[in-house]
């Protein structure tokens, strides 16, 4: 430790501290433009230049990079390191009078011109190299650089061509204290369909409530798995949590009951093209509404277009994908009362107008119709008439830049409805990989894909599976409250199980006489609840005693006789007729 | 070796090579050849001789007679005259401009005499491309005697004892920086022979690798051998080709021997030497762009505030020394520190920078009679280097000022003639000893558009990297430029000067910080320039052209130029009017004050006011 004396100030600081580090722990503040915490001091700027005295001599130093190794004076205000600062300013203000923090610093110095000629009033580079360096140093991508030299320098792409290297990763837009470099796809602009801003960051935590509540790296915008670089999340993460090989992993448990609860698939309304979902702006699917409206959402909570803009009205549109011949004909059962939530959102948060194209209404369930009055007295304009067709609004008449196209079926009449904002209150779907899931654990599934329960008014949780039983949406569509008690239920009947330690299980079942069996395999594809399996080493087939419903398939194909149903052998049959003929 | 009579040896140096000096050998060898002596006279090319003023030149040996402004049909005669008859032919001997009488010996011409070779020890005496002339000359003793008779802290005692300085510019004690060079951490170990000479008029370099490569290679084994390393570079810029290629032989040459390479006399001792080509910018001379540029990476400074001695090349202990400093070394091994601290200013025996000792190379140029390279005693006066080796101002005008240390040095008024050449007198007096560029000046130079011109140069070579140079030297030029073009104010000078302690003070090399030398220096003694071009809007010199007004003479135009019209058909702007046989006139509105007409009248008759 070495004790240094910043503008009268003292301070015990480790060697090798630069003199910036041991200022800031002093609440010293030292003007930077080419400095960055997380890259190695450039030190080109020379705006942080101080006065450092050691045995009476005096030097004039870099304060970013100069390391401390004995016991000096600094001192950061002096006339001397005032005059060079105002110099330097004012150079910077004639090189790029458009920087805004240039003309800040400037303005604290006391600055209001520059005495040297403006060459470029529209410059706002510096110089300051902070681009390159992150580019080159950090994210080792090379796609930028300086060219020529002296007075010509420039920061530039090689040739001046679109760099094949750029990861797009906007790094060095981001390190640009004067705002020199932006990203030309992505000025604050809010992509709906994906709910983020800017460039993707490639460390998230995926919504607010996210559970579990951790960032994790999206190794395809993460620039350490493009160039092998970066790695600053490391550097800066004083717990050590980053570890860039983790990859999924598949862990076996041994488990005595399964609760499905996969839920479901959200409706991809781009295939109705007649909707424009995924081609004009501003058109939502409700989860992505939903999305925005949370308060950890990139746009704060507030209904905004992709401009950033108040939308004027909001058209919300039922039934898209459900009741539908040509994609699901059963009912989705929550978007009736999700979208008209959303109404009273609209309502309460803008004041933009609201539509409800809606085919039936149906507020079932316990204080929804009140809820429906509620809207209803808020000034909702409900039109029973399914949306139809969504286009742009080119005549530019009336409140929106789309136009909704419906048929108002109270009073007969085909509408078109100018809106800035469509909302798709999309189906629920079974999940693309039910069918799959439902073979691996031997349940049934419908043809719409929900899984099938035991039994409809009396085996709502159950499966034909034992110890295997179903919750929430993936038995079919159902709100929260329903979810919620079919879960209750379901991990009850888990639990009832469980305690009882072992399981009754039915006197009959299928058994293989090893010694007959040829090993021919035809019976494990054969049984319908996966009980039998093949043993190599023996070259003999084996029933599982508890997952056989002795069924007496595999007994019936069974070429060599090998295989008998316990109390159903054929002796005992024969015995049976013998005993009804005599 | 055979011996033979005579040796003739005609300077291969840069200088006299582009005067045609490798003709006129073939044109001795052809002429001893046809009258017989090739037995008995041998032609030898030589490094740079110094003299270059006088090239191209031959020296006829052993009697040391120097012939100057030869020319191919002077050959046949020489050869019959001296080396048959043994005659010396006076009419191409060396004439002083005052005495007019021919000087025979080399070392009775007054531009010999004032000197005293040390790094130079071999020129003119040995064919740089022979190894074996540089053994016969000592050479390669120095090493053998650092390899097997004394340690590494002994020969960093030594060269600590002589007091050597870095001839670079710096002034660096050489022993100092090779001690903590091996006592820095790290390994492997580094030695760099700066040999990027950037400085507009400065050779020196160029003429010691030309002239003798080898005691540059013998000073980088010895202090290879000091510092603990086994892996040398010398960096050339690539302007030097003919530099290069000797060094290549020389290499070569010395692994051959085994004088570099894996067991140098059999010691065990291992160092080779690479080279690196440099790509023409002036900051690489500055040696953390230099190592930069040897590791491939785009030639810029970093801060030094880690030495690279303990952080250089790839990170690791790096020892550079400029080119001058190693051939000095092996000199200082063979003749003592004794002999070298005798040499010079100051006592360094407690302080490494209490003087200055040893001699130093200048290349002397501009307006003075013996142009070329010297080599003399640190602490001879400014008026000893320009008057009496230098022999003077040509054609009787006054001596204006000195231009010491290239772009990044300044410029000496005569009333500093009497200074003495040292570090620290040098930079007392706003200049430096840089790596030894002299330039002279007269009456005829305009000191505001020299300032100018050195700064053009450093701003142009500026890499750009730091703000105070970039900008810094981009506004002071721009200044220089308002001023020389009559648009200068008052405030400007103040602004001049603010500025140039602005690029000083925060630049981060040494190229910003000694760029505005030139320009402070001129301030300081020559400040009545500027404000004649300023006040006045006039360049006493003449020499700012748009300050000047031209005129035609109409009797000197008609008498003796018959109005030739050359003028007329040559002004770019048809700023000037007048008929065959008759007098021209300027068109003062018209007139862009090019001053072309004034290069092509042969006549005198445009004139200056």
């Amino acid at each position: 430790m070495i004790s240094i004396e910043i503008d009268g100030k003292q301070i015990e600081v480790e060697e090798e501290t630069t003199i910036l580090n041991a200022a800031n722990a002093l609440d010293i503040k030292i003007p930077t433009l080419c400095y960055n915490e997380l890259i190695e001091p450039y030190a080109v700027c020379r705006i942080c230049v101080v006065e450092v005295i050691r045995r009476k001599r005096t030097r004039l130093v870099t304060a970013c990079n100069y390391p401390l190794r004995e016991s000096v004076k600094v001192r950061t205000n002096s006339e001397r390191v005032l005059k060079l600062r105002r110099m330097n300013l004012e150079l910077l203000m004639a090189r790029a009078p458009a920087a805004k923090i240039i003309q800040e610093m400037a303005a604290e110095m006391g600055l209001e011109t520059t005495r040297f000629p403006i060459e470029n009033p529209k410059e706002s580079c510096i110089l300051c190299g902070l681009c390159v360096q992150m580019c080159q140093d950090v994210v080792g991508a090379y796609a930028i650089g300086f060219a020529d030299r002296g007075s010509k320098r420039e920061v530039s792409t090689p040739y001046e061509r679109t760099p094949e290297t750029c990861i797009l990763c906007g790094a060095c837009a981001q390190v640009c204290p004067t705002g020199h470099i932006r990203m030309t796809d992505a000025e604050e602009r809010i992509i709906h369909s994906k709910l983020s801003l800017g460039p993707n960051a490639a460390i998230t935590i995926p919504f607010r409530q996210a559970i579990p509540n951790v960032p994790r790296i999206h190794a395809e915008h993460c620039i350490h798995f493009k160039t092998g670089e970066c790695m600053l999340c490391s550097k800066v993460c004083p717990k050590d949590c980053i570890h860039y090989d983790d990859k999924d992993e598949i862990e076996e448990f041994e488990i005595g009951a399964v609760i499905v609860a996969t839920g479901f698939d959200d409706f991809d309304p781009t295939p109705m093209k007649q909707l424009g979902y995924g081609r004009y702006p501003n058109i939502l699917t409700g989860a992505e509404f939903e999305q925005m409206n949370n308060a950890g959402s990139p746009t704060g909570g507030k209904i905004v277009m992709e401009n950033g803009e108040e939308p004027r009205s909001v058209a919300i549109l039922h039934c898209i994908g459900s009741r539908d011949e040509n994609y699901h004909k059963y009912c989705s059962r929550v978007c009736c009362m999700y979208a008209l939530k959303f109404a009273h959102l609209v309502k309460e948060k803008s004041n933009a107008e609201v539509y409800q194209l809606y085919v039936d209404m149906r507020a079932f369930g316990k204080g929804y119709e009140e809820f429906y009055q509620r809207i209803l007295d808020e000034g909702v304009n409900v039109i029973r008439g399914k949306g139809t067709e969504i286009v742009p609004n080119r005549s530019g008449a009336g409140d929106g830049a789309l136009l909704v196209r419906c048929e108002d079926t109270l009073i007969g009449k085909f509408r078109e409805i100018p809106v800035d904002m469509v909302v798709l209150c999309s189906a629920l779907e079974a999940r693309s990989d039910a069918t799959d899931l439902a073979r691996k654990l031997n349940i049934s599934a419908g043809a719409d894909g929900w899984f099938i329960e035991s039994h409809p008014k009396l085996g709502p949780v159950s499966t034909t599976t034992e110890g295997i039983y179903l919750a929430g949406v993936c038995q079919g569509p159902k709100d929260i409250p329903d979810t919620v008690a079919q879960g209750s239920a379901a991990a009850a009947q888990a639990m009832k199980m469980l305690a009882q330690g072992q399981i009754l299980m039915d006197a009959a079942y299928a058994e293989i006489a090893e010694e007959f069996c040829s090993g021919c395999r035809i019976c494990n594809g054969l049984c319908p609840y996966n009980a039998i399996s093949f043993d190599e080493t023996k070259k003999v087939s084996n029933v599982n005693s508890a997952m056989c419903k002795a069924c007496g398939t595999c007994v019936a194909a069974c070429p060599t006789g090998a295989i008998a149903a316990r109390h159903f052998t054929d002796e005992q049959i024969y015995a049976q007729i013998e005993g009804i003929l005599v | 070796m055979k011996p033979y009579r005579a040796n003739v040896m005609v300077c291969a140096g840069t200088g006299c090579v582009s005067n045609h000096s490798l003709e006129i050998k073939k044109a001795f060898e052809e002429e001893i050849q046809k009258r017989g002596l090739a037995d008995e006279v041998q032609v030898v090319t030589t490094g740079c001789n110094g003299f270059c003023g006088a090239g191209p030149i031959a020296v006829v040996q052993p009697d040391g007679i120097f012939y100057q402004l030869l020319k191919i049909k002077d050959i046949p005669y020489l050869v019959e005259e001296h080396l048959l008859k043994g005659r010396p032919v006076p009419r191409l001997m060396y004439v002083p401009p005052e005495e007019k009488i021919h000087i025979p010996k080399m070392n009775d011409i007054a531009f010999f005499k004032g000197q005293m070779l040390v790094a130079l020890r071999n020129r003119g005496m040995i064919d740089p491309e022979n190894i074996d002339d540089y053994i016969a000359r000592d050479g390669y003793r120095a090493s053998a005697k650092v390899l097997t008779t004394m340690t590494p802290d002994e020969v960093i005692q030594m060269i600590e004892a002589s007091g050597l300085r870095g001839r670079g510019g710096g002034g660096f004690p050489t022993g100092v920086k090779w001690e903590s060079c091996r006592k820095a951490k790290g390994e492997p170990r580094y030695v760099i022979c700066n040999a990027d000479e950037g400085d507009p008029g400065a050779f020196m370099d160029r003429s010691i690798i030309e002239g003798d490569p080898h005691s540059v290679l013998e000073g980088m084994v010895i202090g290879a051998f000091a510092v603990g390393s086994s892996e040398g570079y010398i960096y050339v810029r690539q302007e030097y080709p003919l530099a290069r290629e000797r060094l290549v032989i020389a290499i070569n040459q010395a692994r051959e021997y085994g004088l570099l390479g894996d067991d140098i006399f059999g010691t065990g001792f291992k160092f080779d030497v690479d080279i690196r080509r440099g790509a023409g910018a002036f900051v690489c001379g500055e040696s953390t762009a230099l190592m930069a540029s040897v590791e491939g990476r785009v030639g810029e400074p970093r801060a030094k505030y880690i030495h690279t001695v303990e952080h250089g090349l790839w990170n690791k202990p790096t020892c550079l020394n400029n080119v001058e400093t190693w051939a000095t070394i092996p000199a200082i091994i063979m003749r003592g520190v004794d002999w070298f601290t005798s040499i010079g200013t100051g006592d360094v025996s407690e302080n490494p920078w209490g003087g200055s000792k040893g001699t130093k190379v200048f290349s002397v140029a501009g307006k003075i009679n013996n142009t070329g390279l010297v080599e003399v005693p640190m602490g001879i006066t400014l008026r000893e280097i320009i008057f009496d080796v230098g022999g003077g101002v040509p054609k009787g005008k006054k001596f204006k000022a000195v231009q010491t240390g290239g772009p990044s040095g300044g410029f000496l008024a005569a009333e500093l003639l009497d200074l003495q050449v040292d570090y620290e007198q040098l930079t007392e007096a706003g200049s430096m000893m840089g790596s030894g560029g002299m330039v002279i000046m007269d009456e005829d130079n305009c000191m505001v558009d020299m300032a100018k011109y050195f700064l053009t140069f450093t701003q142009d070579e500026s890499c750009g990297k730091c703000a105070p140079c970039r900008e810094g030297t981009l506004r002071m030029l721009q200044i220089l430029q308002r001023i020389t073009d009559g648009k200068g104010t008052e405030e400007d000078l103040v602004l001049l000067e603010d500025l140039s302690h602005y690029v000083i003070d925060s630049s981060l090399c040494a190229l910003g910080g000694s760029a505005p030398n030139p320009v402070l220096t001129t301030l300081r003694y020559f400040r009545e320039e500027y404000e004649v071009h300023i006040r006045d809007k006039k360049c006493p010199a003449r020499v700012c052209r748009q300050l000047n007004v031209y005129t035609i003479d109409p009797n000197l135009c008609v008498t003796k130029g018959h109005g030739c019209g050359v003028c007329r058909a040559q002004c770019p702007e048809k700023a000037i009017v007048g008929e065959k046989n008759k007098a021209h006139s300027v068109i003062q509105d018209a007139c862009k004050k090019c001053g072309v007409c004034y290069d092509v009248c042969k006549f005198d008759a445009i004139q200056i006011s």
